[in-house]
């Protein structure tokens, strides 16, 4: 019997072929815009994930200054800088590899040139932990020197590796020396042992592209980088700690791992918060959960329109047909069946405004992620959600059948005689 | 035991503050197997006691019986299923279903019966062959002349093997001559198949074939003449 049921509604919404396709057509532009802007929501959650975990590594996390991640960060309440005892972190559990960044501004005094003079100033000094090159390439992208020089080995002290643009001003050169007034007199004489390649920050963005540059803190051309430990010789145990990447050892539970690390040092005095891989998909699901959700709240009131001209077109159906409603009920419809009918009628143009604008929202959300993709230089996911897709074909009919719900209920009502009567 | 059988109906419509009596007192009976016309001039209460007669309406007041049932004591759903079962209706302008061929027209009450499609549709060509339909079956009504509609209509109307048949002003709409197809056809229903019969009528031709007519005036029967 819903087999005739729907065989009659189809007849009676072909009938009115132009009609019903411009009631369609309002339900598809709603169902489009919803399925195109959640797609491309989803697709750029997608994207921003993988560009995340092609960072991190599922193994690895960074500490950070207390407070400065997450909703409850502050402005300038809390320092930029950290204490940190990097032995003893490497010595917590779980924990393989451990790499860190000091900053101090010291008092540079460059080689000596022809004439006798030296260039002097004040410079940024940053120690940097020789596995930070070798183990955590994805954060600070590749860094390269200019042919002649080399990054540090494990072995090195007594050496610095300069930013292209102060090697220029001090005039240095591969194999020069430098001097370095740290702390309370004390200071050191450093063999510059390589120069970076000018061309760093072109370098950098390959792989890692632009999340990492916040991340990422050498890669300044008029910076001078030295050995980490070299750090305390200048300036004692590290207080100036900007960022620490921790990478876990194989097989263990990394958000675990972070906070016993970021419980034992606050402990210890260092004011560090761990984030974590998951804590930045959580932070990104959430932003793109906004976003996605206001768009889609935008799509619904598309939708909502798209619904208004199905109820439309139910109730002019339903004057239209008064008539025939009354000859179906003098021939033995029931109420109940004259509703299903109904129903099924807007239903159905519900479903194909669905089916229509389902297809048509995941071609435009992959054209959009085409576009999008390529204006910033990233390859967009494209994300074609089957549950998505199932849902928005159930709720299309249920949108259609609900809109009709009341005009059905009207023409279910009508008295027979008054049906029957009616001109 | 009269088949149908009216005593003192009246039927009142409110327009908004005037009242039009339709029917003022009626009493009407009707045998098995009759073949009944109902005459009247236009506005004396036929098509509203038909309505009655053929359980689309209530009575404002008296009793209305079909086959020792009161009306006015049944539920909707057993006037449905009343009309569902033991009554048809031909109207004055056919009223078929634009959108169907004169086949799924007939099927229409037998899908609200919930018969099954083979048996549905077996019996819908046995109807329309009966009706002289068979090479029509296809046709929507748009493609048949309108004595072919109204055989359609009359083929629908048998679908559910109805003990009566209304016919309100079946030939108003038509030609001499397609009009005496189809009274022969409402004849050989009552003569053949021994259907009951009820047809409302302004036409001479149509009243002639009934063995009955009651004349209305005003909402009453005004007069009774049996044809020999
Ligand atoms: N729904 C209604 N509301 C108000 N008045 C009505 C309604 N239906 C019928 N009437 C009135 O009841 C009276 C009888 O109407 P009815 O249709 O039964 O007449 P009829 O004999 O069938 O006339 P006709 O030969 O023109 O079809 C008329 O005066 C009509 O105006
Ligand atoms: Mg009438």
């Amino acid at each position: 019997m819903l087999k005739d049921f729907f065989m009659l509604a189809a007849r009676s919404i072909t009938h009115r072929r132009m009609r019903s396709w411009l009631t369609v057509i309002g339900v598809f532009i709603g169902i489009t815009a919803v399925v195109a802007l959640i797609s491309v929501g989803l697709g750029l959650n997608k994207t921003v994930e993988q560009q995340v975990a092609g960072v991190f590594g599922v193994d690895t996390f960074v500490l950070v200054p207390k407070g400065s991640f997450g909703p409850q960060r502050h402005a300038g309440g809390s320092s930029d800088q950290y204490a940190l005892d990097l032995e003893f972190l490497k010595s917590i559990p779980g924990v393989k590899v451990a790499a860190a960044v000091r900053q101090r501004t010291g008092f540079v005094q460059g080689p000596t040139k022809a004439d006798g003079t030296s260039t002097q100033g004040f410079l940024p000094v940053m120690g940097l932990s020789t596995e930070l090159v070798n183990e955590f390439e994805s954060f600070t992208g590749k860094l390269t020197v200019q042919p002649g020089g080399r990054l540090f080995l494990p072995e090195d002290k007594d050496v610095a590796v300069l930013g292209a643009d102060t090697a220029e001003r001090l005039e240095a050169k591969v194999g020069d020396t430098l001097l370095i007034a740290g702390d309370a007199n004390k200071e050191l004489n450093l063999t510059v042992v390589g120069i970076m390649a000018p061309n760093d920050e072109e370098a950098s963005t390959g792989s890692s592209g632009g999340f990492s540059a916040g991340m990422q803190p050498a890669q300044s051309k008029d910076t001078i980088y030295v050995p980490y430990d070299t750090m305390s010789l200048l300036w004692g145990e590290a207080s100036d700690v900007l960022v620490t990447l921790v990478r876990t050892q194989p097989g263990a539970d990394v958000d675990e791992v972070a906070d016993r690390v970021e419980k034992e040092l606050n402990a210890r005095g260092s004011e560090v918060s761990s984030i974590t891989y998951s804590d930045i998909s959580d932070a990104i699901g959430t932003m793109t959960t906004t976003v996605s959700a206001f768009l889609a709240g935008i799509a619904g009131i598309a939708l909502l329109v798209g619904a208004v001209g199905v109820m439309n077109t139910m109730f002019t159906s339903v004057l239209e047909r008064t008539k025939e409603i009354g000859v179906m009920k003098a021939v033995g419809a029931r109420n109940s069946h004259i509703l299903t009918i109904f129903l099924i009628e807007s239903g159905l143009m519900g479903f194909v405004g669905g089916v229509v604008g389902t297809l048509a929202g995941l071609g435009l959300s992959a054209l959009a992620s085409m576009f999008i993709g390529r204006f910033f230089g990233v390859q967009m996911a494209v994300v074609a959600s089957p549950a998505l897709i199932l849902i928005t074909l159930a709720g299309s009919f249920l949108l259609g059948a609900f809109a009709g719900l009341w005009p059905a209920w009207r023409a279910s009502k009508l008295p027979v005689v008054d049906a029957l009567r009616y001109e | 035991m009269p088949l149908l059988d009216l005593r003192g109906v009246t039927k009142d419509y409110k327009l908004g503050k005037t009242v039009v009596h339709a029917l003022r007192g009626l009493d009407l009976r009707i045998e098995k197997g009759e073949i009944v016309a109902i005459m009247g001039p236009s506005g004396s209460g036929k098509s509203t006691l038909m309505h009655i007669l053929g359980c689309l309406d209530v009575p404002t007041s008296g009793e209305a019986s079909i086959e020792e049932s009161q009306i006015s004591s049944l539920s909707e759903k057993q006037l449905v299923e009343l009309r569902g079962h033991k009554i048809g209706f031909v109207f004055q302008t056919f009223n078929l279903m634009q959108t169907l061929s004169a086949q799924q027209n007939v099927e229409l009450p037998m899908i609200f019966q919930g018969m099954k499609k083979k048996e549905r549709a077996q019996r819908a060509t046995e109807l329309l062959t009966m009706v002289g339909l068979a090479d029509r079956v296809n046709h929507r009504p748009n493609e048949l002349s309108g004595g072919e509609r109204q055989r359609v209509a009359i083929a629908r109307a048998l679908a559910n093997d109805p003990e009566i048949l209304f016919a309100d002003e079946p030939t108003g709409n038509l030609d001499s001559e397609s009009g005496g197809t189809i009274l022969e056809l409402l004849k050989r229903l009552s003569t053949e198949y021994g259907k009951t019969v009820i047809i409302v009528t302004h036409d001479p031709d149509a009243a002639a074939i009934a063995e009955r007519i009651i004349h209305l005036h005003d909402g009453r029967v005004v007069e009774e003449v049996k044809n020999a």
